[in-house]
């Protein structure tokens, strides 16, 4: 919405300057967006009308215009090189000293040995946007308005005067999207008065309008009421310099009179009209009614639309002539040989208005008015207004009567509420008398009856219906910088959060600790991603919820992994060289019940991270040694334990995106964990990562079941351990944890601690063997053990290495 | 014999304190006080003396090895100092060359955002609640008073799933579930943080982006409840000098609305390019809670009244670290996410 501040000025009358206005206005919630100097800069343009035309004696291309600019008898010459001129027009003229847009400076100038005292000036010369300027002027030189007088100042005829506010309004505040409405809340604010437009309508046709025109709404939910007038005698011609200027604040282009009073009286009043040729209505019909299938019109914009029975269209006896609210029809246009016009005033449902103008792409002045609803009580105010304007500027003859069809009858709300209620909402303590002096300047109607304050809510406020509206309107108007700032009674125990949000900021912590930075990922996917995963044309995790709106063709799905996201982060990064990388998100996975989705899809949380690169970081004293599957599979561990994980099971499987034979699953209580493994080689081809990457992925509901946060504590051992180290040559195919498990059931409950600290293949061992060294530690909780007493125990668990897996103790 | 005592205290004095090297005191120790050592020779021949002169001249000795074992003692610590100077002073580190560190990880800055702003409403005594990111129309618009058709649903662009189920647009839908799991009227102090989407990806908007929402409810809560609460939030997240500016609104969920700018991190309310020469920031909506979402949720708007506010996390952070690009937060590059 735009309105000026000289338009503004014609109904209530204020000095607060433009941004001291647009910041009260802001501050009370109709917030002012930008603030437009209209013609900023420009400087001693006068309007001249053009009295003689030659053609300049030493060039084809100039003419020399003799130029009436209100100081006849004198006149003055100026030389042009535009064609689009008659004598008789009337054109801005910048005099010497003048300023124009982007800096211009005039002078007299000589053009061929004839001076010229001034320019005459183009619309882009004036700085004037294109789009409020008509087709016809954009090229020449600007013509003035007829009524325009010689002499006048050109800025103030064209409007460059005068300063533009554009609002950012709110849905709610349908009333605020006309200059009287906006008056009314400037009003409120400074404290002036409203002054509204004066009603002054002559009704001089011959017929009556009724007899003319007959109205049926099929639908009335649709279309709560249909007004409307015929105008005799119509010449459609250009309008006057103030309605142009006025139209061209708003930031339309003027048309013609008939027009351009719709649009103003739009703009004024917020009621859009529709000006139909009435010698084109057949039979003088207007039907209100739904769009027949397959149902086709041609908007005023020549579009040639399919219209669908969801529509609402106004026809004549025969065909649709207009897409309700939307856009009139081409084929009953309003033409320079109209001489009957059938004016609409109309109030349509807007949710109706909403879908039409979403289902074509068609959104104008009118819809966005419809769509928030109207002032549906007042239209004939608004029609009158119309007609009494053209009247006014001989443009037509208006006939007696008005055609009005009102099914959906509108009374004023009344609310009743204390001063008490609105103050305790608002925390403060206005006295009644405030309260009710702020909702009489906003125009409701209030009495009060002891406590109560009774509200009659007018018509043009469709958005306040109770009294929390009623609480909104004195806290704006009395300022939200005026409300104190209090603390809530209630509860002062401190929040909590779910064990699992718990578990979820523990494992960051750690994994910070660890060296791990986390990233976040959209939470969109794409099919192809599965197939680089590797993942089997069966596999669940292919059943991805396809999104209807997509926000591009990348994401048309949401994820069902998070190994996608994490394996693209890292080739991301491989290619800006970041090359040692432990990463990992925690975040949510989107898994449907069913495909369509029936119900809303499961969304548990997942962790999953990748490591590459070196193990420490570039420096003179590190290792310059790659991470390998075994930081991976330690940094899980460390996570395990730190979350109270313990005794979890390791064995070799597989996994999604995994190498199948360098891959750990985690397993406790007999159930899947996650999983730690070397990518792929398929895999980071496929994300086009040329290096190897260890990923784990764990499933964070289950590690919320089993995590214990705070353990029980042990006591520390009151007597010396006893170290051993054993190493023991074994077959290849027995693991690490068989022999370690063996270790331990032998080992006997002294046995404190097992830890392998050395693994050996080569020279030094038969083929086919390996020598595991385990460090062990036996401890007693009651006394010091003896050395011939671990000795013992020690002989036990070679023997049953040696029995179990033919193992010999190395020397 | 007293005579052989004080010349061997005046050759142990000036002697003593010569010796080079603890070597060379040890053998001045055997000298004096070995069993060949003078001393010990005295020691010997006090046999051939009187009864009565023998305790005497018995102490005379034990006093005078006494003083020469502290001589000896304090020399010992001179050498032993000295030889400690020397080898400091020849033993050093280049201290300039760089620290072993070990790897660090490092928390996303979104995250830790969000664990400030949890914080700060924890303390406050607000529980932390989370809700489904794929979540009902009836959630995501109808129990927060935004029928079909509604206008104000254009100020969202929404993606859909199925006609029926959306990807949520705000957190608010939180707040109808979170009315709708405990009794009518019960008092509700909760913020949900999580994942929101809408059809927007520019330079300025990307589709999925992180909320944080609040709603209270008790018996007389105020719009002045909601000033003080969301004045502290801003003043422990931006600081004690930030100013906060309550602006008129709409929200449907909401009634009256307001949001909420603080005066510009970057200039302090002077104007600059950020706060596009305002002097302001917006950084949440808020509002009372209308009485039609408490109908919806079985709460009574003559028994409680609410206040419920939503921000966004990125803008939050982007404030608090200055950052200038929303797309670095999902780009995921390590040197953005290391600095954190």
């Amino acid at each position: 919405m735009r309105t000026s501040i000289n338009w503004l000025k014609e109904y209530t009358s204020f000095t607060e300057t433009p941004e001291k206005l647009a910041d009260m206005l802001t501050m009370a919630g109709v917030p002012v967006e930008n603030i437009e100097y209209r013609g900023e800069g420009l400087e001693k343009v006068v309007a001249g009308q053009i009295t003689d035309i030659t053609v300049h004696p030493n060039a084809d291309r100039l003419f020399v215009c003799r130029m009436d600019i209100g100081v006849m008898p004198i006149p003055i010459y100026v030389v042009t090189g535009a064609t689009n001129l008659k004598v008789g027009n009337i054109v801005p003229v910048a005099l010497p000293g003048a300023k124009l847009a982007g800096g211009l400076e005039i002078g007299i100038a000589d053009f061929r040995g004839i001076k010229s005292y001034g320019m005459l000036c183009s619309a882009d010369e004036l700085g004037m946007d294109a789009k409020i300027v008509p087709p016809e002027l954009r090229d020449g030189i600007y013509i003035l308005p007829a009524d325009t007088k010689p002499g006048d100042d050109a800025l103030a005829v064209l409007g460059l005067d005068d300063v533009v506010l554009e609002f950012e309004l709110t849905p709610n505040r349908a009333d605020c999207f006309n200059t009287v409405g906006l008056a009314r809340e400037v009003a409120a604010l400074t404290g002036g008065t409203l002054k509204r437009p004066m009603r002054m309508l002559r009704e001089e046709g011959r017929e009556k309008a009724t007899d003319l025109v007959s109205v049926t709404i099929e639908d009335p939910s649709l279309c709560p009421r249909f007004t409307g007038r015929v105008f005799q005698n119509v010449r459609i011609g250009p309008s006057p310099a103030w309605l142009q200027r006025r139209v061209q604040a708003a930031g339309m282009r003027p048309i013609s009179n008939v027009v351009d009073v719709t649009n103003f009286v739009m703009m004024e009043l917020g009621q859009p009209m529709h000006a139909y040729d009435y010698s084109l209505l057949a039979k003088g019909r207007i039907i209100v009614r739904r769009a027949r299938p397959g149902e086709r019109l041609t908007t005023l914009d020549g579009v040639k639309r399919q219209l669908t029975p969801d529509m609402l269209v106004i026809a004549d006896a025969v065909q649709a002539v207009g897409l309700a609210g939307v856009m009139g029809g081409l084929a009953t246009e309003v033409s320079a040989s109209t001489h009957t016009v059938f004016l609409e005033a109309a109030s349509f449902n807007g949710a109706s208005i909403r879908r039409t103008s979403k289902a074509l792409g068609l959104r104008s002045e009118a819809s966005i008015r419809m769509e928030r609803g109207l002032n549906t009580a007042d239209i004939v105010r608004a029609l009158d207004r119309a007609a009494e304007l053209l009247a006014e500027m001989g443009a037509c003859t208006v006939c007696p009567e008005v055609v009005d069809v009102y099914p959906g009858v509108q009374l004023p709300r009344q609310i009743t509420t204390t001063a008490a209620r609105i103050n305790a909402r608002l925390g403060v303590d206005l006295p009644t008398a405030k309260m009710t002096d702020i909702l009489r300047r906003l125009g409701f109607d209030v009495e009060t009856k002891a406590e109560k304050i009774l509200v009659t809510v007018p018509t043009w406020r469709n958005d306040v219906g109770r009294f929390d509206d009623l609480s909104e309107e004195v806290a704006r108007i009395w300022g939200y910088d005026n409300i104190p700032a209090t603390t809530p009674v209630g509860s002062a125990k401190p929040g909590t959060q779910s064990y699992t949000q718990t578990i979820a900021d523990r494992t960051k912590d750690i994994l910070a600790g660890l060296g791990f930075s986390e990233i976040i990922t959209f939470s969109f996917s794409h099919p192809s991603v599965y197939d680089k995963l590797n993942l089997p044309d069966d596999s669940g995790l292919r059943a991805a919820i396809p999104i209807l709106n997509p926000i591009t063709d990348d994401f048309p799905t949401m994820k069902t992994t998070l190994l996608g996201g994490v394996l693209q982060t890292v080739a991301g990064n491989l290619s800006r060289k970041n090359d040692d990388l432990r990463i990992y998100e925690l975040g949510a996975v989107y898994l449907p019940k069913s495909l369509p989705l029936a119900e809303l899809p499961a969304e548990p949380p997942v962790l999953c991270g990748a490591l590459c690169g070196k193990r420490a970081e570039l420096a003179w004293n590190q290792g310059r040694e790659a991470v390998d599957f075994y930081d991976a599979k330690g940094a899980a561990e460390v996570l395990l334990e730190k979350l109270g994980i313990g005794g979890c099971e390791v064995r070799a499987g597989e996994y999604t995106a995994m190498h199948p034979g360098k891959t750990a699953l985690f397993h406790k209580d007999g159930e899947l964990l996650g999983a730690v493994g070397e990518a792929h080689p398929k895999v980071l081809d496929a994300f086009g990562i040329g290096r190897k990457v260890y990923l784990f992925e764990f499933d964070v509901t289950r590690l919320v079941k089993h995590a214990v946060l705070v353990g029980a504590y042990r006591s520390l051992p009151r007597f010396p351990a006893v170290a051993r180290d054993l190493a023991v040559i074994l077959p290849q195919t027995v693991t690490a944890a068989q022999a370690a498990a063996a270790i331990t059931a032998a080992g006997g409950d002294l046995l404190a601690g097992v830890r392998l600290f050395d693994m050996y293949t080569g020279e030094q061992v038969p083929a086919g063997s390996k020598s595991l060294a385990f460090a062990l530690t036996f401890q007693a909780p009651d006394r010091t053990l003896t050395d011939s007493e671990v000795d013992g125990y020690c002989r036990r668990i070679v023997a049953r290495l040696e029995e179990s897996f033919a193992a010999k103790l190395r020397e | 014999m007293e005579q052989q005592l004080r010349q061997l205290r005046q050759a142990a004095i000036a002697e003593l304190p010569q010796a080079q090297s603890l070597d060379a005191l040890g053998d001045l120790r055997v000298k004096y006080l070995g069993k060949k050592g003078s001393l010990t020779a005295i020691l010997r021949g006090i046999g051939g003396l009187g009864p009565d002169e023998r305790p005497r001249i018995g102490q005379l000795v034990n006093e005078l090895r006494a003083e020469i074992e502290a001589l000896i003692e304090k020399k010992a610590d001179e050498l032993k100092q000295a030889s400690l100077a020397v080898k400091i002073a020849a033993d050093t580190l280049d201290v300039t060359l760089p620290g072993r560190r070990p790897p660090l990880g490092h928390k996303h800055p979104l995250t830790l955002t969000l664990e400030r702003i949890k914080s700060v409403f924890m303390r406050m005594g607000f529980d932390i609640v989370e809700g489904p990111e794929v979540e009902t129309d009836y959630f995501n618009f109808e129990a927060l008073n935004l029928p079909p058709d509604h206008p104000a649903r254009d100020m969202q662009d929404t993606f859909y799933i199925t006609p029926d189920i959306l990807l949520r647009t705000h957190t608010s839908p939180v707040e109808a579930r979170t009315m709708q799991s405990v009794a009518p009227n019960s008092p509700v102090r909760i913020i949900s943080p999580g994942k929101v989407y809408r059809v927007d990806y520019d330079a300025t908007h990307s589709p999925v982006f992180h909320q944080v929402e609040g709603l209270v409810i008790d018996k007389g809560i105020s719009f002045a409840d909601l000033k003080g609460t969301l004045n502290q939030f801003a003043k422990e997240i931006f600081g004690n000098d930030v100013k906060l500016r309550f602006r008129p609104s709409f929200f449907p969920f909401t009634e009256p609305s307001a949001e909420v700018d603080i005066s510009c991190v970057m200039c302090a309310g002077k104007g600059c390019r950020t706060c596009k020469g305002t002097g302001w920031l917006e950084i949440l909506g808020s509002g009372m809670t209308h009485p039609r979402v408490l109908e919806m949720s079985n709460f009574d708007p003559e028994q409680v009244s609410g206040f419920a506010f939503g921000m966004g996390v990125e803008r939050i952070a982007m404030l608090v670290y200055g950052i200038d690009d929303l797309r670095l937060f999902y780009d995921n590059d390590l040197r953005f996410l290391a600095q954190f």
